[in-house]
């Protein structure tokens, strides 16, 4: 009955304010992310990003990862490293470190995220020799 | 050295009746004096010509305009006759005739494509590509060869070339020349050209052919560099690949440049070039003909100069900030800066100076800018004695090559002084090499001792020699008076110098004195050694940067100024440096505001050369980055200013130009000079004194390279001054 | 013959497009001014275009005031076929938003004419 009316929602609306830490905290993760809701911690990366779980979710929604905070809003799907990847696309239910099977070589590359829009992105280049030289001030002062 | 070159001397053995004319081309019989033998009547082809006795087949053919086939005659050069391409059949004639060599008798009838004629080309080529290699398609000469061409007119159609014992064909070892000359010598057809070229034109007796037959070579007998200012025209002359431009090399095809008709201004003769481009880019440079100035050769510097177009290049606007860094900036800022200093500068503290690569439209549109600002510091960067009070410059004759490059090679007797034409100016070099070789000149040389290429009486170097011939005391003066076309030529530099007016004002006096057979004879000559001097001083600049800097001027405009007479020591501390140019160069190190020009290959300018003749480059490749016109640099800079200068286009400029100085636009045009008798007045009244010897500042081949912007960032040209001065050292 | 071809001419010049006479093509335009004037809030909201209902009317009567010196009635009633065109066009929607954003013509660039500015973008 109490589903019908969606009164347990209500209830529902409580245990997350519950579990994120008082109403301030509700309303700081709001903010940040767009939603309240509050899961089982899944486990942390070494970036320090959380990911949670809460089954009573629907599937694709039940998983998701809070950004370390010091990223505050600047966070973006490809701060995920590759271990966490396959957990949060559903590929596995195994996340990295309750999985024996994976693999680690040396020469694996390690994480880096899209730098797009950063002054860190890829910019590319001519390799073509300029058909005029340009007279370098520097160098010729230095002669 | 042999006054007639060994052809001449060795046909003149063979065919004494005919040898006086053999070598006379159609255009020197025109300087011929007027009493004109009877002519005679022949037949090419069944039409009837009447030509003078003494031309040869091949002459009397192009006059009728039948071109008959050759590879190893040239106009220009003695008759070798050992090619054998030019082969025609005369009537009644059991063998057919070498057409360059074979003077026409009366009533011959010649018969340029009968079949005996055709038979006969036909296997001459087939001689000659059986011992050429068919590389045409890496070949540099492809698409402009002589052979290639001529196979293809007048060649079988198929091959009897058949190699069965793979033995191969003739193959030669290249030989090392020099950094400009690229030498396949397989490719050879022992024209022999290049060897009558050096010989004759350039005065350096270094090729030579060796063997005999099959193992004949052409070559240079030891190992050793070709070094001449007149190298590169071997290349043109050389009717296949065997010569190539080396720095051209692999580089482009002849179908896929653009040809632009231009002007050469590397030295003061204004030589006619046609610049070859692709994509933007200057790939080669060329001579173009024109039997006044440059006929149809070209100096090493002027040809292989163009890769200096490409380096060094300033493409953006620059300033100089506080801690003395230069920083590139947008045109609308730089203009604003000069515009700043132009106006906080008095009026009378502004001041330019024109260097040596200055087009008349931008010294015009300048001088226009200052004068409306109101100053009258114009000058350029090479000094030219001027009296007190009047100027030496007012009345042109001064400051010319009076008597045109052309007829340099006419007279009887010159006096060098304080010139070496060899590297100052090739090509007025080879035009009196011509006239010593081929016309009874003499040349008395006064200077440091250098090789001319021909033979002259040298004076010694002392001043006082001057002042001797001056006076009529030293028994040269007497010659000079008794010569029916005497010629004096003073270097620019000599002139330049800071006892330039007693130097002017002695000889020029007595080439007042000098009583020549042709009342229009002139003996006075000046030899200019910028292509901007002559421009400059018509339209009003002053010679001579002593005066501008001593008016302490608080702007200077350095218009490529870069022959070091601005320089750090002499510039007034407070000054604010424009330099306007497109090399960074000497001029450039000094300026606050760097404003990029255009080179000569990049803009429509008009340049006056020695001779006083108005000729003009024509836009061949767009100007680098954000350099522009120099003119409409400084009509930019008029309207932010804020005193506008009235044209708009080239066209206005040019009507403007015609106002001050009309013959600086009639391009292709010499003007006149007189006033000689009022210009030697302005001078008389000068009395100075001689300071030292007489020097020229171009001594041997490694000074010529290197004497401007464009020539100093030519990679060619600094390989070419590394070759000589490893020439030197190993001897 | 001679006599017949001025009045062809006459015939010619005086044959109507819409209108017979000035009078007749005036009412037309305004008409037209009238309906284009009644479609300016429609044109906002439905292009959603970032101007008001009065900067519409404006450039409508600019639109409008461009063509004050044309006399000859054909013409006049050739202009007003022309804007009967556009307006149904625009009511249709076969029109798109950048199509009426045209009017103003704030993207176009103007090439330089004066020589400073030519020289500074390098256009002469």
């Amino acid at each position: 009955m109490a589903r019908y009316f969606g009164i347990d929602k209500i209830g529902k609306l409580f245990s997350y304010i519950q579990q994120n830490g008082g109403i301030r905290n509700t309303l700081w993760k709001m903010y940040r992310m767009d939603e309240g809701k509050a899961g089982t911690l899944i486990g942390t990366d070494k970036y320090g990003n959380k990911y949670y779980e809460d089954p009573t979710q629907f599937y694709g929604r039940n998983r998701w990862v809070e950004y370390v905070e010091h990223r505050n809003l600047e966070y973006d799907g490809s701060q995920i490293p590759a271990e966490w990847f396959g957990w949060m696309h559903y590929k596995t239910d195994l996340p990295p470190h309750r999985d024996g099977n994976r693999k680690h070589y040396k020469w694996m590359a390690d994480h880096s995220e899209n730098l797009s829009g950063t002054t860190d992105s890829y910019m590319p280049y001519s390799t073509t020799r300029p058909k005029v030289e340009a007279w370098d001030p520097k160098k010729s002062t230095a002669q | 050295m042999l006054r007639a070159p060994m052809f001449r001397a060795l046909v003149l053995a063979q065919l004494p009746s005919r040898a006086g004319i053999l070598f006379t081309t159609s255009r020197m019989q025109s300087n011929a004096p007027a009493k004109a033998p009877e002519k005679i009547e022949v037949f090419i082809d069944d039409q009837p010509v009447m030509v003078a006795p003494g031309t040869t087949v091949l002459q009397a053919a192009a006059q009728v305009g039948v071109e008959i086939p050759r590879f190893c005659y040239h106009e220009r050069l003695a008759v070798a006759g050992n090619c054998r391409m030019c082969l025609v059949e005369v009537e009644k004639s059991p063998k057919p005739v070498a057409a360059c060599a074979m003077p026409v008798m009366k009533g011959w009838r010649i018969k340029t494509n009968s079949d005996m004629t055709r038979k006969a080309r036909e296997g001459v080529m087939e001689f000659l590509l059986s011992n050429h290699p068919l590389d045409c398609p890496i070949c540099d000469q492809g698409g402009e060869c002589d052979l290639q061409d001529q196979a293809m007119a007048f060649g079988s159609d198929r091959s009897r070339f058949t190699d069965i014992n793979h033995a191969g064909k003739r193959a030669v070892e290249d030989k090392d020349i020099g950094p400009l000359v690229k030498t396949i010598m397989t490719r050879c057809i022992h024209c022999t050209r290049c060897i009558r070229f050096a010989s004759e034109v350039a005065g350096v007796d270094d090729l030579g052919t060796t063997g005999r037959g099959n193992e004949m070579q052409v070559g240079m007998y030891v190992e050793k560099l070709f070094l001449t200012e007149l190298s590169g025209n071997v290349i043109d002359l050389c009717p296949v690949g065997a010569l190539t431009n080396k720095p051209y090399s692999f580089v482009a095809r002849p179908w896929e440049i653009r040809k632009v008709d231009s002007i050469d201004v590397l030295d003061a003769l204004g030589s006619n070039i046609v610049v070859s481009t692709r994509t933007g880019e200057v790939l080669r440079i060329l001579p173009r003909e024109n039997e006044d100035i440059n006929e149809e050769w070209l100096s090493d510097k002027s040809r292989f100069a163009c890769d200096g177009l490409k380096r060094q290049r300033l493409i953006t606007p620059m300033l100089r900030k506080p801690d003395g860094e230069f920083e590139a900036v947008e045109w609308e800022s730089a203009l604003i800066t000069a515009a700043q200093a132009i106006r906080n500068a008095p009026k009378d503290k502004i001041a330019a100076v024109a260097g040596s690569l200055v087009d008349a439209e931008q010294l015009v549109a300048v001088k226009d800018l200052l004068n409306r600002l109101g100053s009258e510091l114009l000058c350029t960067e090479q000094k030219f004695p001027t009296a007190d009070g009047t100027s030496g410059t007012d009345l042109r004759s001064n400051y010319l090559l009076n008597s045109s490059i052309a007829s340099c090679e006419d007279a009887d007797l010159v006096l060098l002084v304080g010139t070496n034409p060899r590297y100052e100016a090739p090509l007025l070099n080879t035009r009196l090499r011509k006239g010593y070789v081929h016309k009874e000149q003499d040349i008395a040389y006064i200077g440091p001792e250098v090789d001319l290429s021909y033979r002259y009486e040298y004076l010694g170097n002392r001043s006082l020699t001057i002042e001797d011939i001056a006076k009529g005391k030293h028994p040269f003066a007497q010659r000079l008076k008794q010569a029916k076309r005497p010629l004096i030529i003073v270097g620019a530099n000599a002139l330049a110098r800071n006892d330039g007016k007693a130097y002017i004002a002695a000889l020029q006096s007595f080439a007042r004195q000098l009583k020549p057979e042709d009342k229009n004879w002139k003996v006075w000559n000046v030899l200019q050694t910028n292509a901007s001097q002559v421009a400059a001083l018509d339209v009003g600049y002053k010679p001579g940067v002593e005066e501008v800097l001593a008016a302490q001027p608080k702007v200077l405009f350095l218009l490529g100024a870069d022959g070091n007479a601005v320089n750090k020591e002499n510039i007034p501390k407070d000054c604010f440096v424009i330099y306007q140019g497109h090399h960074g160069d000497q001029g450039a190190q000094l300026a606050h505001a760097i404003l990029p020009g255009a080179a000569y290959t990049e803009k429509q300018g008009t340049y006056v050369n020695t001779e006083g003749r108005a000729q003009q480059t024509l836009v061949a490749v767009s100007p680098p980055g954000m350099a522009r016109e120099d003119w409409k640099i400084i009509r930019a800079l008029s309207e932010v200013v804020g005193t506008v200068l009235p044209y708009d286009t080239l066209d206005e400029l040019r009507n403007r130009m015609e106002d001050i100085a009309p013959h600086l636009v009639r391009y292709g045009h010499l003007e006149e000079n007189n006033f000689y008798a009022q210009a030697e007045q302005l001078i008389k009244t000068q009395a100075s004194s001689f300071q030292g010897d007489v020097d020229v500042n171009q001594k041997s081949l490694e000074d010529f390279f290197m004497t401007d912007s464009i020539t100093r960032a030519s990679p060619t040209m600094a390989k070419c001054v590394a070759a000589v001065k490893k020439a030197q050292a190993t001897g | 013959m001679a006599a017949r071809e001025p009045a062809k001419r006459i015939i010619q010049q005086v044959r109507p497009i819409l209108s017979v006479d000035r009078e007749e093509a005036r009412q037309r335009v305004i008409n037209l001014y009238k309906a284009w004037h009644r479609t300016a809030p429609f044109i906002v909201e439905k292009f959603d275009i970032p101007k008001s209902v009065p900067q519409v009317r404006q450039k409508l009567k600019e639109e409008f005031i461009k063509n004050k010196d044309v006399s000859d009635v054909r013409v006049i009633d050739m202009l007003v076929i022309k804007g009967q065109m556009e307006l149904k066009e625009i009511t249709k929607i076969w029109k798109q938003k950048g199509h009426i954003m045209r009017y103003w013509q704030e993207s176009i660039e103007y090439k330089p004419n004066d020589f400073l500015s030519k020289f500074m973008s390098g256009h002469n």
